[in-house]
């Protein structure tokens, strides 16, 4: 099953590595939200208004500025528009007779599976990664940047990676389960769209926790995009209670039941795609 | 079937039929037999339940009810067992056009489990074999048609399979690359000691090309047999006579003729089933004239398989045809067929 695993891995990400535009564009978006919507969304300027002093601080529940916030919560954004594309990709394997050619193969249906599932976790990975340091970097420049407030240990970074790659996961199996059980790309991305939005914009990725309405409070917080990212603001703004009711480890274990139930869910549904037709 | 029948067949099904839906039966029950070794072609036109049939004897496709064995195992029970033995090629195209010749086979072999010390050495040689070598590194979505179809027949030689299907192998191929591909399915069927069982609707291959055929047509075997038997099963020659205005006495006046077997009616002619048609038709002739009927075309034909299926479906091969692309090919399969004469 290894090899067959890695054969078909090997084969998405050198598909992915032949369609630099795709790259490019992954690259683009959330660069551009950090170069333009993480700068003009300038919330520090309200201190200057008759704000109290540590108020902002308060509603970002511990970060030091909203680029900082802001920043964190792009890696749960990053986490989904690109995982995007791996479902994407199942559709059109079916359009073009090659997921017909895979599954006539004595490939196992774990093997298929779990070859797109790597390669589709493989890259918000990076990328979520890449957003981070570039969210840093762009301080240097005189932009606002990402300030790391807390002293960031080997567990801390265990945990920001475990969060990166269980979300990753989970978004991965999310677009897998839908694009197994899609046959049509104008269905596909119609219902990707439907659940995008709704998904960004139920968690704490973009506001700040503190303006946010009590009700939409209680749905952010079962949020596996929220999970994720409080795991990060947690570990690089030392951010503990009053702000956060639970270590790192329990939102942690929030999100893997996500990723474990998503998973199964889109195992089921990718082998009823594969077994025989009845 | 016996049970005896079923372990000497390299392909044995039983019975087998497909129903969709509950109401669409694509496969009325189907049994036939494949020998090691044999060739055998499934002939019918689009819609007659070909790929429906070889969908299920690959484990691509659960049947409703009946049996299929292939090398021995059964589809229903180990079709992961079957799918270890045998080598598929599609109608359609299914290479990744993003990955290069080699990458695909090296793919597919990979996913047969060929011992990985092999791999290399059988995909440089069937990449050569195929005469795609030269474009062994280039993705395949820049490949021609034929090159396209002879990486799909290397895909389904990869795993050295006992068994391989082709389903419609050369559809869209001009003369010459169907022919190039044939010449590729034949040898290596002798060097791999394989059982081909291919579907084709193309009448001229099915003649030439396969030990054995079977007619299918509406989800049935209509026919099966050697081309030459089948051919033998119609009787001899086929003379049809068209007379200028259609004449309901005709049939009975050419049933007298001598040497001829039977006579049947066909869109305003007649179709008369004789031996030694050459040597009849001037007598024929003489038999209208003496009746005072007029006589537009008369036209004598070997038997053909066109002429064989038309006997078991009671319809022209290239009749039955609607007007879709792939239709159109088996028009030209059959007008080609028809240009070239029997063999």
């Amino acid at each position: 099953m290894i090899r067959e695993t890695a054969a078909l891995t090997r084969r998405e990400l050198l598909r992915l590595a032949r369609n630099p535009q795709a790259i490019v564009t992954s690259l683009l978006l959330p660069i551009l939200y950090l170069l333009l919507f993480g700068q003009g969304f300038n919330l520090g300027s309200l201190a200057g208004h008759g704000l109290p002093p540590g108020a902002l601080t308060a509603l970002l529940i511990g970060a030091p500025s909203y680029f900082s916030y802001f920043a964190a919560g792009m890696v749960g954004f990053v986490a989904v528009t690109a995982t995007l594309f791996i479902g994407a990709n199942v559709i059109f394997d079916k359009l073009f007779g090659i997921l017909k050619r895979i599954s006539s193969t004595p490939a196992s249906t774990a093997s298929i599976f779990g070859a797109r599932l790597i390669a589709g976790s493989i890259q918000p990975i990076g990328l979520a990664f890449l957003v981070l340091g570039l969210a840093v970097g762009l301080g240097s420049l005189g932009l606002s940047g990402l300030q790391v407030t807390a002293t960031l240990g080997p567990i801390g970074a265990l945990e920001i990676f475990l969060a990166v790659v269980i979300l990753s996961v989970m978004f991965a199996s999310l677009f897998l389960a839908i694009g197994f059980s899609i046959e049509q790309p104008q269905t596909y991305f119609a219902i990707v769209n439907a659940i995008n939005l709704p998904v960004l914009l139920t968690s704490a990725a973009l506001y700040p926790w503190g303006t946010m309405p009590h009700w939409l409070q209680s749905v952010a917080s079962y949020n596996p995009v929220t999970l994720a990212v409080e795991v990060i603001r947690l570990n690089l703004f030392a951010a503990a209670p009053p702000y956060y009711a639970y270590p790192a480890w329990v939102y942690l274990l929030g999100l893997l039941g996500w990723a474990v139930a998503m998973n199964l869910i889109a195992t089921v549904l990718a082998r009823r795609a594969l077994g025989p037709r009845h | 079937m016996s049970t005896g029948e079923a372990a000497a067949g390299a392909i044995v099904a039983d019975q087998l039929v497909k129903t969709f839906n509950g109401s669409v039966h694509a496969v009325r029950g189907v049994s036939f037999a494949v020998r090691p070794g044999e060739v055998y072609g499934f002939l019918g036109p689009n819609g007659a339940g070909k790929t429906t049939t070889v969908s299920m004897l690959t484990a691509g496709l659960e049947a409703t009810s009946g049996r299929a064995i292939v090398d021995g195992l059964d589809v229903r029970s180990d079709p992961t067992g079957v799918k270890r033995r045998i080598g598929i090629v599609f109608q359609e195209s299914t290479a990744d056009g993003d990955l290069t010749g080699r990458e695909n086979l090296e793919l597919a072999a990979a996913l047969y489990r060929v011992p990985r010390a092999e791999v290399s050495s059988r995909v440089d040689g069937l990449l050569e074999r195929m005469q795609i070598g030269d474009a062994a590194d280039r993705l395949t979505k820049t490949y021609s048609g034929g090159m396209r179809r002879r990486l799909e027949l290397a895909a389904g030689i990869v795993p050295s399979p006992r068994v391989l299907f082709l389903d419609e192998p050369t559809l869209g191929l001009d003369p010459q690359g169907r022919a190039g591909f044939w010449k590729y399915v034949l040898e290596l069927r002798h060097e791999h000691e394989m059982t081909v069982l291919v579907t084709t609707h193309y009448l001229d291959e099915a003649d030439g090309m396969c030990d054995r055929i079977a007619i299918i047509d509406h989800g049935l075997i209509v026919a099966s047999g050697t081309p030459s038997e089948l051919k033998d099963r119609l009787g001899g020659d086929i003379v049809t006579v068209r007379p200028i205005v259609p004449n309901q006495f005709l049939g009975q006046v050419l049933e007298k003729v001598p040497g001829v077997v039977s006579v049947g009616p066909q869109d305003g002619a007649y179709r008369l089933k004789c031996s030694n048609g050459e040597t009849l038709v001037p007598a024929i002739v003489a038999a209208c004239v003496g009746a005072g009927v007029g006589l537009q075309a008369v036209s004598l034909k070997r038997p053909s398989l066109d002429e064989v299926f038309l006997e078991f479906t009671g319809r022209e091969f290239r009749e039955d045809e609607g007007p879709t692309a792939t239709d159109r090919a088996v028009r030209v399969g059959s007008v080609r067929n028809r240009i070239g004469g029997s063999r």
